[in-house]
């Protein structure tokens, strides 16, 4: 940013940002590494506390009894299941009804998009909502994690207009072809919306990966809670103080705490995602700025 | 939608209104409408789920006007014999009326007031960077608290902030800034602290998205040109790429200010107050949405519950125009 020669400014300046810098990487980071190295240490003794820099007593049995855990698999079955199921549905489904609200010449169009915009900020509530999930059945049902979140309103708009930035040239000549409205949607608007439905796949993703609250209110059956779901109740009994965990000893093994237990939990509900967004960031960065006018 | 992160005007483009009758005959309204016909059924598609979703829930606002008991089922939400505003006097007398509107308003102020310029300031650092890969590390690890559920950040927050052992804690024990542990989870004079410190570190890698590419909007000239000019650079930060992003301020700030009951930009109230929230810190914890949601959910009162939080919906609309409308009179650009 600074041409010529450097002044003390400069280097002042310059101590200051990294030192900024190191504070936030680290701050960010270390909660993080500090899950991480108390999944890897033996339940009771990480409850003598002390456990910052390393594993005192490394092992690997906390993620072992997750994995045998049935609680705890189920509900990583269902997570991972709603995740791949809805994801795409709501990127496909908002999606389309974004394409229709590209449309240059739409006729109604500003009523729809009032509704839409409405539908935002204004909601009936979480009660008459509960009601409406029921009469339809979908309580204590596995489509309860999938049919209502179809229409992201938020991804909704962002992808109406990245459709209606697309050059108009484009889908003319599919007209000019033959070919009709849904043909064009498919065979040539979608191929070049890569960036779109990545980020729209990485953030509707996330949200359905880490959901929590209708496991828990709109859903009865245990088999069908999510990993959320289990991790609020592990925190529940978790806040308590430490000496009443030691009192709480899983059958069978007298290392593992429900503290430890939860820290290993933590790490398979983490882990997915921070593979993957990193390699996504150069299109959800462009999703942010979608729509805006470049300068 | 086109939104201009230079000056902040969102502007609503292409409202065209359906040209009808400009001396043309009705029926090229239907054959117009024939020949988009797949266009529009995509749309409706969205429209009849907004119905069954949105729209019909509303009809549950009728409750928060009777005496509305959950056995009633759908018809009784019509058939209940209305009380007119009896809730809403009921909530402005109850007691712990002031309690959660004090808190609500308390932790959202708070909150714009601290992860306001978190974002900000990390935008102006990251941008003065110029060793690339590190710029590009640090960004990418600063957005990675966004990712994580707020259930997982509880969990996080249980483990570092617990009075036994808990890392915080030890820390300010050994560097004898305390004698004994805090009880920073319980207690409830530490909650806003808590609630405000979380959303911080959770909150502004990924904002500061939105203020770097308004920095990166920058013609690089002006700068050259300030240098020319002899100006520093804590200088040229101040007038040139703070004022380049005053479109991007005002846009953060309107959402802030509009979902002012619902908590800072990112409306995380709701979430903090019920995985961080219990008994003992409830006299700084509990807000108006979960006030409404215990009175609903637990106590079964749903048509106490659903006047509640209409009065929130109605006061988050109003805010959020009349926070678009101040800006625009002070500031010259505006959200919509």
């Amino acid at each position: 940013m600074s041409i010529g020669k450097r002044t003390i400014e400069d280097y002042i300046v310059d101590l200051l940002c990294y030192s900024i810098l190191l504070v936030v990487v680290f701050v960010t980071l270390y909660p993080f590494y500090f899950v991480i190295i108390n999944s890897l240490n033996e339940g009771m003794d990480a409850a003598r506390g002390g456990i910052y820099l390393w594993p005192r007593r490394f092992t690997l049995e906390n993620y072992a009894e997750f994995f045998n855990d049935p609680k705890w698999m189920d509900a990583l079955f269902v997570t991972v299941a709603r995740t791949i199921i809805g994801t795409p549905l709501t990127v496909f489904f908002t999606c389309m009804v974004a394409y229709g609200l590209s449309h240059k010449n739409l006729i109604f169009k500003k009523t729809y998009f009032v509704l839409f915009v409405f539908s935002m900020y204004f909601s009936g509530g979480l009660v008459p909502y509960y009601v409406v999930l029921r009469s339809l059945g979908l309580l204590n049902n596995f489509l309860v994690y999938i049919i209502p979140w179809a229409l992201n309103t938020f991804f909704l708009f962002v992808a109406t207009a990245f459709f209606r930035d697309l050059p108009q040239e484009m889908i003319e000549s599919g007209y000019i072809d033959g070919a009709g409205d849904m043909k064009i949607y498919f065979r040539i608007v979608i191929p070049v919306s890569m960036p779109l439905i990545a980020t729209m796949l990485l953030f509707i993703g996330v949200t359905q990966w880490n959901s929590w609250f209708d496991a828990a209110y709109f859903v009865r059956y245990d088999h069908l809670r999510t990993l959320g779901y289990r991790m609020i109740e592990v925190i529940n009994q978790s806040l308590a103080p430490a000496d009443a965990q030691a009192a709480l000893l899983l059958a069978g093994s007298r290392r593992i705490t429900p503290l430890s237990l939860q820290m290993a939990a933590m790490i398979v509900a983490t882990a997915p995602i921070i593979f993957v967004y990193p390699f996504l960031q150069k299109h959800f960065i462009k999703g942010m700025m979608l729509g805006s006018v470049k300068g | 939608m086109k939104l201009n992160l230079m000056t902040g005007d969102l502007m609503m483009t292409d409202l065209s209104v359906f040209r009808v009758n400009q001396g043309k005959k009705r029926n090229s309204l239907l054959l117009q409408l024939k020949k988009q016909y797949m266009i529009q059924l995509f749309v409706l598609c969205g429209i009849a789920f907004l119905v069954v979703f949105n729209y019909t829930p509303m009809f549950g606002i009728l409750i928060a006007f009777k005496d509305y008991s959950i056995t009633d089922g759908v018809s009784g939400m019509f058939t209940a014999p209305w009380n007119g505003f009896a809730h809403f006097l009921e909530f402005f007398n109850d007691h712990m009326f002031w309690v959660v509107v004090g808190n609500t308003l308390a932790i959202s102020l708070l909150k714009i007031l601290f992860t306001f310029p978190a974002p900000i300031i990390l935008a102006l650092v990251l941008n003065e960077i110029t060793i690339t890969p590190l710029k590009r590390f640090a960004q990418t690890v600063s957005y990675l608290p966004h990712f994580i559920s707020w259930v997982i950040v509880a969990g996080i927050a249980g483990s570092f902030f617990s009075q036994t052992r808990g890392v915080v804690n030890e820390i300010l024990l050994q560097m004898n800034i305390i004698e004994n542990p805090l009880a920073i989870l319980i207690e409830p004079q530490y909650f806003w602290g808590l609630a405000v410190g979380t959303e911080v570190w959770k909150a502004t890698g990924w904002w500061s998205i939105i203020f770097l590419a308004a920095i990166a909007g920058v013609d690089p000239t002006l700068y050259e040109a300030a240098q020319m000019d002899g100006a520093g650079r804590l200088k040229r930060i101040w007038h040139i790429t703070l004022p380049s992003i005053k479109g991007a301020i005002v846009v953060v700030l309107v959402l802030s200010i509009g979902n002012l009951l619902g908590g800072g930009i990112g409306g995380s109230n709701f979430e903090q107050s019920m995985l961080l929230g219990n008994v003992i810190n409830s006299p700084r914890s509990e807000i108006i949405q979960t006030y409404a949601f215990r009175i609903a959910m637990v106590e079964g009162r749903f048509d106490y519950g659903a006047a509640i939080t209409f009065i929130q919906s109605v006061v988050s609309v109003v805010l959020i125009f009349s926070s678009n409308h101040i800006m625009k009179r002070i500031s010259g650009s505006s959200l919509f």
